[in-house]
């Protein structure tokens, strides 16, 4: 009785294998077939690009170099020994010829990259014929050239020494993200100089571009700012620990090269504390106590935004960030402003009563200062969403509000107009769960529980993550995307890898391949798991300490390990 | 109300509270004495082992001591890193020696030898002198695993300032160290996700240096090669005898019967009912489903052979047989475990009793004491051997009434039931990992270090009951856990258990243990271990590490 229900299920885990092709994340359209293609020892990528930029034919050798060394046995019973016969038997692929289409000026990766992103052109075209004959990449841009060279990465196995793909002939016609902004934000303020190093930032910048994230949003003080260099030598725990101009050079060229954009944040006017080891004059409630009433986490304090010298510095300094980061984007942060810490500031009291301002007043002069400073050297604001929702401040149309406090927040900021996008405790906090940091409290930590990546890809539509859930369709054009976020009060190097994926790429999947599947079914856990399966073990063979899902006995077959099953 | 006087005076308060109070030992010695000079490690300081015939893992425990306080380089915890320090190291006496000696009439033997003897024989405890004036500092205890104890606690008192290794608190006296609990263990479970062998030593490293002594896992047998060979994930994916012989100096072992055991039908199909049956739910508490025919004489003689092939390998005195979730659909829908009972005229409950006589008697004949979960104590009416220990997992409140069960089943024939205490299982709050399930993970929340902390050993039981826990364990459970986050997820909450099961209910001062008073010597310990190259989380942002107190709640 037991026997046949079970041979039934195995039958069910065989045709799982046979259709699903281990892509992560999911183009927005393909068409597989099952036919097995070996890598021809003298496989090569041809780049028929004229006057190839640099970091088109670098991307190229790193996708060949992940090809050979991936060494990915596949997830199935047996790791890939069932398949020797028809590898054997299977054609040989000798080349991929890569080649831009469209009327686009050739421009390097990192170029395409720090476009705004309406100007951004990631899609591209892919085809591996079954029979042997070259395979071919084309895209408008070289930053759909790079997407397309991830995809390509994905469809290989090995198997002793023979690499090989098992669902050809492979045609992928105009893979486009359907958002626009897929990013990860880390948090590299809080945990220095234990913090990460500038290799853990590259080797998670690498992690990203293999699942198609592409923003990257750090905030941060332990910076070196030019025209200032008096608060990263102050403020950061110790020298080894502030990010030098080098470092920043290094990771924006790194990151740019792998079409990943680097947004940087500099949290004003509250969470700035730091600034009192170098100037102590323009912080109110510095380390003031009880904390709890001054600021949502220690140490209090924030910059006295209703004084002139604090206006200058914070201006000064977005102004020296604009010229150091490409991007067009700029995050003045804005959450969190105390305002009993204001309130009970005597110097902020007294610069309000001479200009006749109001606490709100202030704050709209100080962020039409930083804004303007921004805007003169053609960057757009992000803010956080307390600026759009909690104040009465003038923002210009085009800011953009990034949702951290509720996903139910979303449909506020965007009634008031403003773009969008998604970075909701409830979804997208990869440090939530862990227990809470502050000394004597044995509570759990205030964004309880832990965020699962089946939160984000459930069992049915109706419990994923919706980013357009409850806008009407002349709104959803607001939505930019979204991004998972690690604050790092109980994270540094330890622990990196293992809490950021592969949640992580669970959001990257939601905002590129959108609500569906190129099968019309909607993104669903089930069929999500083998896939993510095989990118996380994909991850680890490439250096990434990305944690297990599942026993292996559950990642070799599939749905057997299901509630259900 | 303006805050910059009270921030003087809490800054002021934490930072004298702190140098003078609190002397960053993990876990706490049951007693201490220490003062608030600084000493210098001279750079001629050795550690001389004054012991007649001195075991070599003795001598190697001394190296590996030296190494560390060589090594560590750990700055201090405090607002400069050890900066303001300069001065008073400058000023201070240096220290040349440490002298190690056995007092008492106990027989001197390894380590090793000293780690797996009888519980109730264990001598840990250990007396530790470090003089202010750079006079010799000395360690004396009754055993070799004492002196080992103390060579931990000895190696947490130094820290580095530039090419500088020096202690804070000296004089210090500690007299007898002594745990509370002879039992203190961490259990990795190497069947779900394997781990190689490097991950285990250096957990067991880590354990060490908070003097947690038992690490328990489930494995591979002798006489019964097809076991791993079929059964693991790949012939890379088991652990070789060799590896085994190269784990065991302290390791206690499970094999889980006669649930749990879906894994013998890679080998012995014939051997195993409701194997991967569908849908597993029914039949087991985690896929894939698979349970030892308990009635088969055939099942019973594999059971047997496999612990009397693991009593040999193992020199520890504890073996755990398992027993927990133990599925009833599983044999009640086995067409060969009905025959079988109707052959002999037993209830299942009866078959499984003469199952555990045979594997439990198989132990016992070789001097071995069987570990049980408790369900075999609460759920079934079997007779168990009198020294039985019974693993207490799912909830803390079942104490009782395995401790009052265990007197009803066991008085009449012997003395008491062993308990052990599950503290915390470190794979909770990660989210549950069955395949279309969106819930959160089944013991959800994560177990933070602070409930951890926050254990009571004696919760709801009378003083005669007491007696019976011999102490406690955190539990790696690995369905989501690989060498990935081995460390992370492990450290620093095990250590918590650690200190609980050491130090006991009170600290050396008499105040009840607390987060509070913890916190910075955990910060301390952690720091500690990320030097000696154990990825432990961070628990607080360094600005609150570096200054106790002030990133609480009500600071």
């Amino acid at each position: 009785m037991t026997i046949k229900t079970i041979l039934i299920s195995g039958f069910l885990a065989f045709s799982q294998i046979q259709s699903a092709l281990c892509l992560w994340p999911m183009p927005s359209n393909l068409d597989a077939g099952n036919s097995f293609l070996r890598l021809s020892p003298k496989f090569s990528i041809v780049v028929d690009v004229h006057n190839a930029p640099s970091d088109l034919t670098q991307a190229v050798q790193r996708a060949q170099t992940y090809i050979q060394t991936d060494k990915l046995q596949r997830l199935v019973v047996g790791r890939g020994a069932n398949d020797a016969q028809n590898i054997a038997k299977a054609p040989e692929l000798s080349k991929l010829t890569v080649s831009l289409t469209g009327k686009r000026p050739t421009q390097s990766i990192s170029a395409e990259a720090v476009l705004s992103l309406e100007d951004r052109s990631e899609s591209y075209s892919l085809t591996v014929p079954a029979d042997g004959s070259g395979a071919t990449l084309t895209a408008d841009s070289t930053l759909g050239l790079l997407r397309g060279l991830t995809t390509f990465g994905q469809l290989w196995y090995q198997l002793q020494n023979t690499i090989y793909a098992v669902q050809t002939p492979l045609t992928i016609k105009n893979d486009t993200p359907a958002f626009p902004y897929r990013g990860f934000m880390l948090d590299t303020a809080r945990n220095l100089p234990n913090s990460f190093s500038v290799s853990d930032i590259l080797r998670t910048i690498d992690a990203m571009s293999w699942v198609k994230i592409i923003q990257t949003d750090t905030q941060s003080w332990p910076l070196f700012v030019e025209s200032h260099p008096e608060l990263s030598a102050e403020g950061a725990y110790t020298s080894d620990s502030a990010y030098s101009q080098a470092d920043i050079q290094n990771i924006i060229s790194y990151a740019g090269e792998r079409g990943i954009d680097v947004i940087i944040e500099v949290d004003t006017p509250g969470h700035t504390g730091s600034i009192s080891f170098s100037h102590p004059e323009l912080v109110a409630c510095s380390d003031a106590s009880p904390w709890s009433t001054f600021a949502n986490e220690p140490p209090s304090g924030q910059l006295r935004l209703a004084s002139s010298a604090g206006i200058d510095l914070a201006s000064s300094v977005f102004g020296s960030l604009a010229s150091v980061f490409p991007s067009k984007y700029i995050s003045t942060g804005g959450d969190e402003v105390n305002t009993n810490c204001y309130d009970d500031d005597a110097e902020t009291q007294a610069d309000l009563k001479a200009s006749g301002q109001t606490l709100d007043q202030a704050l709209n002069t100080f962020l039409q200062a930083t804004h303007g400073t921004l805007r003169k050297a053609g960057k757009t604001p992000i803010v956080w969403e307390e600026m759009v929702l909690d104040f009465n401040v003038t923002l210009s149309n085009d800011t953009i509000a990034m949702v951290w406090i509720s996903s139910q927040d979303v449909a506020s900021v965007v009634q008031k107009g403003f773009r969008v996008i998604h970075a909701a405790s409830d979804f997208f906090y990869l440090d939530c769960g862990g227990g809470e940091w502050i000394g004597d409290d044995i509570a759990n930590s205030w964004c309880d529980p832990f965020k699962t990546w089946q939160k984000l890809i459930s069992v049915n539509q109706i419990y994923s993550f919706d980013p357009l859930a409850s806008l009407t369709s002349g709104q959803t054009n607001l939505i930019l995307g979204g991004e998972t976020l690690l604050w790092t009060e109980q994270s540094d190097p330890s622990n990196l890898d293992p809490i950021v994926w592969p949640r992580a790429a669970a959001a990257a999947e939601v905002f590129w391949t959108g609500a569906q599947l190129p099968t019309g079914t909607p993104l669903n856990s089930s069929e999500a798991l083998p896939r993510l399966h095989d990118a996380r073990y994909r991850f680890v063979q490439r250096g990434v300490r990305a944690i297990p899902l599942q026993p292996q006995w559950c990642a070799i077959r599939p749905g057997a390990c299901d509630l259900n099953a | 109300m303006f805050p910059t006087k009270t921030i003087l005076l809490r800054i002021l308060f934490t930072f004298l509270t702190y140098i003078h109070g609190t002397l960053c030992l993990w876990p706490m010695p049951s007693n201490l004495n220490a003062g608030s000079s600084l000493l210098r490690l001279s750079p001629e300081f050795s550690i001389v082992v004054d012991v007649q015939d001195a075991p070599s893992d003795l001598t190697q425990a001394v190296q590996r001591a030296t190494t560390y306080i060589q090594q560590d380089k750990l700055q201090r915890l405090v607002v400069g890193r050890g900066a303001t320090d300069a001065q008073s190291i400058a000023k201070a006496p240096g220290l040349s020696k440490l002298t190690l000696s056995l007092t008492g009439k106990r027989p001197t033997q390894s380590i090793s030898t000293e780690a797996i003897s009888l519980l109730e024989d264990r001598s840990e405890s250990y007396s530790l002198t470090v003089p202010a004036d750079g006079s010799s500092a000395t360690l004396t205890a009754d055993s070799t695993l004492g002196l080992f104890r103390g060579l931990t606690t000895f190696g947490q008192l130094w820290y580095q300032y530039q090419n500088t290794i020096y202690a804070v608190q000296t004089p210090l006296t500690i007299e007898n160290d002594t745990p509370a609990f002879p039992y203190r263990g961490f259990m990795l479970d190497t069947s779900r996700n394997f781990f190689p062998v490097s991950d285990i030593l250096r957990t067991m490293d880590a354990m060490s240096w908070v003097k947690t002594d038992t690490h328990s896992w489930p494995l591979f047998i002798e006489s019964h090669p097809e076991l791993s060979a079929e059964g693991a994930y790949t012939s890379d994916s088991q652990y070789s005898q060799a590896d085994i012989q190269n784990i065991t100096s302290y390791a206690a072992e499970e094999i889980d019967t006669p649930s749990h055991t879906g894994s013998i039908s890679f080998s012995h199909p014939e051997l195993v009912a409701c194997s991967d049956a569908s849908p597993w739910s029914t039949f087991a508490s985690e896929p894939p489903a698979g349970q030892l025919r308990l009635a088969s004489p055939a099942g019973i003689d594999l059971a047997t052979s496999i612990f009397s092939s693991a009593a040999s390998i193992f020199p520890s005195k504890y073996i755990s047989t398992g027993g927990d979730e133990l599925n009833a659909n599983c044999y009640d829908d086995d067409a060969e475990t009905q025959a079988e009972l109707k052959a002999s005229g037993q209830t299942l409950e009866e078959a499984l009793d003469t199952f555990v006589q045979a594997t439990q008697s198989t132990l016992t004949k070789v001097g071995k004491i069987p570990i049980i979960s408790e369900e075999m104590v609460l759920d079934y009416n079997l007779t168990l051997s009198n020294d039985t220990i019974a693993i207490v997992w799912i909830s803390s409140q079942d104490v009782p009434s395995v401790v009052q069960r265990g007197f009803r089943v066991i008085l009449g024939a012997s003395d008491f039931l062993f308990l052990v205490l599950n503290v915390g299982l470190q794979d909770c709050g990660g989210g549950e990992w069955v395949g279309d399930d969106i819930a959160n993970s089944w013991c959800d929340p994560f177990k933070t270090w602070q409930k951890i902390y926050s254990f009571d050993p004696f919760a709801n039981l009378t003083s005669e009951q007491t007696k019976l826990i011999v102490g406690g364990m955190t539990l790696l459970w690995t369905e989501q856990s690989d060498p990935s986050n081995l460390d992370p997820i492990v450290w620093p909450r095990a250590a918590a258990a650690a200190e609980v099961f050491w130090t006991g209910a009170q600290l050396p001062t008499g105040t009840p243990l607390n987060s509070s008073e913890a916190l910075p010597r955990l910060h301390d310990a952690r720091y500690r271990f990320v030097q000696r190259g154990v990825k432990a989380i961070a628990l607080q942002p360094q600005w609150c590490a570096l200054r106790p107190g002030a990133c609480d709640l009500n600071a």
